[in-house]
């Protein structure tokens, strides 16, 4: 890797108004992995906030060097694939979802030298990096929008959605109805309104404009060429905007999807584009495109109402929460996979899940003061489950095991805890819990300087809560979660199997197989029961289907009774899961 | 001699190990082949057998239907099944050959007819591919086997001449488009005394189901795990199933209604059998003599009422375990009706309540069926106020009653509980019938209705009632 030494490129405009782009020939590029096609099926996600992980300069924010010092510890955990939010020079008005500069890094993190050298040492150790990717809009203060406000007749003039007044699209939803009073706001200097579906200071890119389209791609370009392994689209259904319809998941929208694919495929094949839509998982199929071609739009999207059905199956002591939404999942195209999560930076809310009609989770939770609590507010997995050992096993087990590419949050796999003095938004963005030594050795820094202060109290503080103390006991919630991602990497059923729930007569409990491959030879093929009560519960699962096969539980690698006529019985203690590989009659190698 | 008279000696042992041989304890005088319907020719034979049984005690014959299997050796898996060498061949019951449920899938999609038998799948049916079927492990009052986990068919064991009402109900909620009930695919229908009746049913098979009645004793449990919790704090709460439980219910009386109409039906004459029911209960169980008078005034009640009742056709014996969650909300299965009432009785329209009075005596039971598990001793003596489990258990039962009357009452757009006398009635008659169904077969359990009618006539005794 040839690594020119750079300094931040400033965005100069030639003499006729363009904005000089910089070009990804003027940084190092990244080592690639080899072409994969199926690694984001078999692969478990790791999101990680820069800002929150290492700290590699002593000014109390953590930084991309900081994050490449840590990969030994991200690879010995097991993780396949970091997903970082954005990190691109920003205002920081919204979490840097408000993009100044997609071709800069925000100084804080470092430089795009810095990004070469992360993604060139995570590629050495079969590490892939995908980040956030905001198509729809830029901040206001993206040298584009402040070319195109002062020169309508520009190049930049039409990159933008103008309007003489604020009539048009009115079928629109305004989406952050606490802050905003109209998705059009009026612009002083060049005299026109603006349309924008989140903040007013998030004016929507006009990809009406093939100059705009054609921008975005170099953008996608820029990165890629640069050694990136993907994308997670944000705010994708709102890129097109069309009169008397509620501008969402246009057909325009689809298209450019398509056409984004189409780049990545011929020109970067292997590399991914992950939806970010938070809708039904009836309407999320869309993102993935035509399924007669296994998919040519997204090849991942977030499956967004499994998360708090697991959270529900387990308060309601009954499997139905998860068994129905996944009964409600249409099939998705074969190239393709879902993202599922137990939680990550950025919570989704009541509403968000409560729109179908046919749903009941609404009245479910709004007759439940505490999983109304839960579910509004952003919390860090351990702290929801009350630091119970067995519980949060169980949803890891979940998590590793349900039909999807797992997402893990950084800090969970330590049962970090959140800070309730944050606020809402910075609760579960606090630093990495590293050693009980200063700053929780996430940085050398004077403490006072910290972007936010690291979590003190007994239960979940540094002291109890670390890296360090955990790798030093094999027992530890942290091995726990190595040695599980370990057992799911051994088998691709878990990541490329088919799903079959299997019912059983108990209801707490939910069983499923999870199966690879027809030839009996090499096919894989996972049991997977979940106890969701507290209490000890015994079931009977009909396993005709594989009669004669025999069962090894994966983490001990025990040998249970072949699987007979009648139907099998298990007994769980509360909370208890169990996963079995399935050994098909007659290839059982008895000593 | 015929294959049939080789087999009579082998039945009455057989039928007294079956566990869906209604007399069990009864002297069986005689097993008679009413008839017999050969069905195959080739191997494995086929034959639907028809047996009448006789009793010692002189009481009515019971009849049963026999699908009967012969081949020259039957396989390892039939052993169980095996009745006995007729003929020089095995004989067994057939249900668990899989040539023979094969079969009986197929003779249903081409809508055969053998003799007596008719084959006849609904119209626009959709069946299970070509395929054997697997027996329901459950041990039921009836044998269950599904196809392909799409088709389940449910074969009556014991018959009665007529259609069933499961098959009568079902067809009728099929012509209306029910979601509610698992869709009718297709039936076998025979002949007994002259008279079509109802062999066998297909319907669509609900994979991935449980029962209501296991999914709230989980909750009741969950509850009472609980030292300082209300039952509408806990997360095992069930009302919201309860809640949509009463929808369902509303909607299938709406779709009872519409498919085979309302009828309006005398109060006194409802109330007049209640109390026929309570003097022959109280002869039976005469704990229940201190209640007598009470409970007669709530019947009185609803005699004196000056409307007529509004009936129509209805489940007849619902409880949770009639009830399946699914993974698209609830149906309601098997409605034979009361087995113990007579074919005549379960055909008539009935009031709504009656389902209703049904599940909150359910409700009750769910709640004091997990007491006794938990406490045995929870009636024993005279703990009333002092134990905590039975405060939950109440407390369970009154909540979640509450939320399958609120359920109702959105969907039907009448609240049960604005129907006090007629509905407290229908509880007192179905309390009445468990206290003596306990005392036969449970007598542990018999606190469990008996507290009910306690509490369901308390007030109304005045202190006459003391036990
Ligand atoms: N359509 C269906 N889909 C799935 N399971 C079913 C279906 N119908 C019945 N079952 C299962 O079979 C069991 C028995 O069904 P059903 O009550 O109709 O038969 P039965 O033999 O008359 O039972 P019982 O002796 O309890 O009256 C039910 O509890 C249920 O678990």
């Amino acid at each position: 890797m040839s690594r020119p030494l750079h300094t931040q490129v400033e965005q100069a405009v030639t003499a006729d108004g363009r904005v000089v782009e910089t070009s990804s020939d003027d940084y190092g590029h990244a080592r690639t992995l080899g072409v994969d096609h199926d690694w984001f099926k078999r692969a478990v996600f790791y999101e990680v906030l820069v800002r929150a992980f290492a700290d590699s300069n002593r000014d109390g924010t953590g930084d991309l060097r900081g994050l490449t010092e840590k990969l030994d510890y991200i690879k010995w955990l097991g993780v396949d694939c970091l997903w970082l939010p954005p990190f691109y020079d920003s205002p920081l008005r919204d979490g840097g979802y408000d993009i100044r500069d997609f071709r800069t890094v925000l100084p804080e993190f470092g430089t795009v030298d810095d990004f070469v050298v992360l993604l060139d040492e995570a590629h050495k150790r079969g590490i892939r990096v995908i980040t956030d990717l905001v198509m729809n809009h830029t901040s206001d203060s993206h040298v584009w929008f402040e070319e195109s406000r002062r020169n309508p007749d520009g190049p930049y003039g039409d990159f933008y959605v103008w309007s003489d007044d604020d009539t048009r699209y009115s079928d629109a939803r305004i989406i952050f109805v606490d802050t905003e009073q109209s998705n059009w706001t009026y612009d002083p200097v060049r005299g026109q309104f603006f349309w924008h579906r989140f903040f007013s200071h998030q004016p929507d890119l006009n990809y009406d404009n093939p100059a705009v389209t054609d921008a975005m791609i170099d953008v996608l370009r820029f990165w890629l060429d640069i050694g990136i392994d993907g994308f997670r689209l944000d705010a994708v259904p709102y890129l097109f905007e069309r009169e008397g319809t509620n501008c969402e998941n246009l057909p325009e929208t689809h298209a450019f999807l398509k056409r984004c694919r189409k780049v990545m495929e011929d020109e970067y094949p292997g590399r991914v584009l992950l939806a970010e839509a938070n809708q039904w998982p009836a309407d999320v199929v869309e993102y993935y495109g035509d399924p007669e071609v296994g998919g040519d739009e997204c090849q991942m999207a977030f499956h967004f109402p499994l998360m708090p059905r697991i959270f529900m199956a387990v308060r309601r002591e009954n499997r139905f929460p998860i068994s129905e939404i996944l009964a409600q999942t249409p099939p998705i195209p074969s190239g393709c996979q879902w993202g599922i999560f137990l939680r990550n930076h950025d919570e989704l809310t009541l509403e968000m899940v409560s729109d179908e009609e046919r749903d009941y989770m609404y009245t479910e939770y709004a007759k439940d003061p505490r999983m109304k609590a839960n579910i509004g507010i952003r919390r860090r997995l351990a702290p929801l489950l009350d630091n119970d050992r067995n519980q949060l096993e169980l949803f890891t087990a979940l998590l590793l095991s349900l039909p999807g590419s797992p997402v893990l949050y950084y800090g969970d796999e330590i049962g970090m805890g959140d800070n309730i003095w944050a606020g809402d938004r910075d609760g579960v963005r606090s630093p990495m819990q590293w050693t009980p030594d200063r700053n929780a050795g996430f940085s050398a820094s004077d403490p006072g300087r910290l972007y936010l202060p690291i979590i003190m109290d007994a239960l979940y503080g540094y002291q109890a809560v670390n890296v360090e103390a955990q790798l030093n006991s094999t027992t530890s919630l942290l091995h726990w979660n190595r040695r599980m991602i370990e057992i799911r990497k051994r088998h691709h059923a878990f990541g490329l199997g088919e799903y079959r729930e299997l019912g059983g007569t108990n209801p707490t409990v939910l069983a499923y197989m999870r199966t690879h491959g027809d030839d009996p030879a090499t096919s894989d093929t996972v049991l997977c029961v979940n106890n969701m009560s507290r209490f000890p519960q015994p079931v009977e699962l009909d396993l005709s289907a594989w009669q004669g096969g025999v069962p090894h539980e994966l983490t001990g690698g025990v040998q249970f009774p072949a699987i007979g006529e009648l139907p099998y019985l298990l007994t769980l203690p509360g909370h208890g899961f169990y996963w079995f590989a399935i050994t098909p009659a007659g290839l059982d190698q008895k000593p | 001699m015929s294959f049939v008279e080789e087999l009579v000696p082998h039945l009455p042992e057989w039928l007294g190990r079956q566990r869906w041989f209604g007399a069990k304890g009864r002297e069986v005088s005689a097993v008679d082949v009413m008839s017999a319907t050969s069905l195959t020719d080739t191997e494995p034979l086929l034959d639907l057998l028809v047996l009448a049984v006789s009793f010692a005690d002189g009481g009515p014959a019971q009849h049963y239907q026999l699908l009967l299997g012969r081949r020259q050796e039957a396989p390892g898996e039939l052993e169980h099944v095996t009745i006995g060498r007729v003929d020089g061949l095995c004989a067994y019951d057939a249900l668990w050959d899989h040539t023979a449920s094969a079969w009986l899938l197929e003779a249903v999609r081409a809508g055969r007819t053998i003799g007596p038998v008719r084959f006849v799948p609904e119209a626009g049916a959709t069946l299970a591919p070509p395929g054997f079927g697997r027996v329901m492990g459950a041990e039921q009052s009836n044998t269950s086997v599904v196809f392909g986990e799409r088709t389940i068919m449910k074969l009556f064991r014991r018959l009665n001449p007529g259609v069933n009402p499961d098959l009568e109900l079902h067809r009728a909620l099929r012509s209306v488009g029910s979601n509610e009930v698992a869709a009718l695919q297709g039936a076998v229908e025979g002949a007994l005394g002259g008279e079509p009746t109802t062999l066998a049913m297909l319907q669509d098979f609900a994979g991935n189901s449980a029962d209501g009645w296991a999914m709230a004793l989980a909750s009741v449990r969950d509850l009472f795990a609980e030292a300082d919790l209300r039952a509408d704090e806990v997360g095992g709460d069930f009302a919201g199933e309860a809640a949509r439980i009463g929808e369902t219910v509303a909607v299938v009386h709406a779709e009872l209604a519409a498919a085979l109409g309302t009828v309006e039906r005398d109060p006194a004459e409802l109330a007049a059998a209640c109390s026929a029911r309570l003097d022959a209960a109280a002869r039976d169980a005469p704990i229940l003599l201190p209640y007598v008078d009470a409970v007669r005034a709530a019947y009185d009640a609803v005699a004196g009422l000056p409307e007529p009742i509004l009936a129509h056709r209805v489940h007849g014996d619902l409880h949770l375990g009639q009830l399946l969650r699914t993974t698209h909300g609830w149906l309601i299965l098997d409605f034979e009706g009361e087995p113990s009432a007579p074919l005549r009785e379960r055909s008539r329209p009935d009031s709504p309540m009656r389902d209703i009075a049904a599940m909150l005596r359910s409700f009750d039971y769910a709640a004091f069926f997990q007491l006794l598990s938990s406490d045995p001793g929870a009636f024993a003596d005279d703990r009333t106020g002092s134990s905590p489990l039975r405060w939950h258990a109440k407390e369970w039962a009154a909540r979640n009653r509450d939320a399958f009357c609120d359920g109702y009452a959105a969907r039907a757009g009448l609240d049960p509980r604005r129907h006090r006398p007629v509905l407290r009635a229908f509880e007192l008659d179905k309390a009445v019938y468990e206290v003596v169904y306990e005392t036969r077969s449970r007598p542990g359990w018999v606190p469990i209705p008996l507290s009910s009618i306690k509490q369901l006539t308390a007030g109304a005794t005045s202190g006459s009632a003391a036990g």
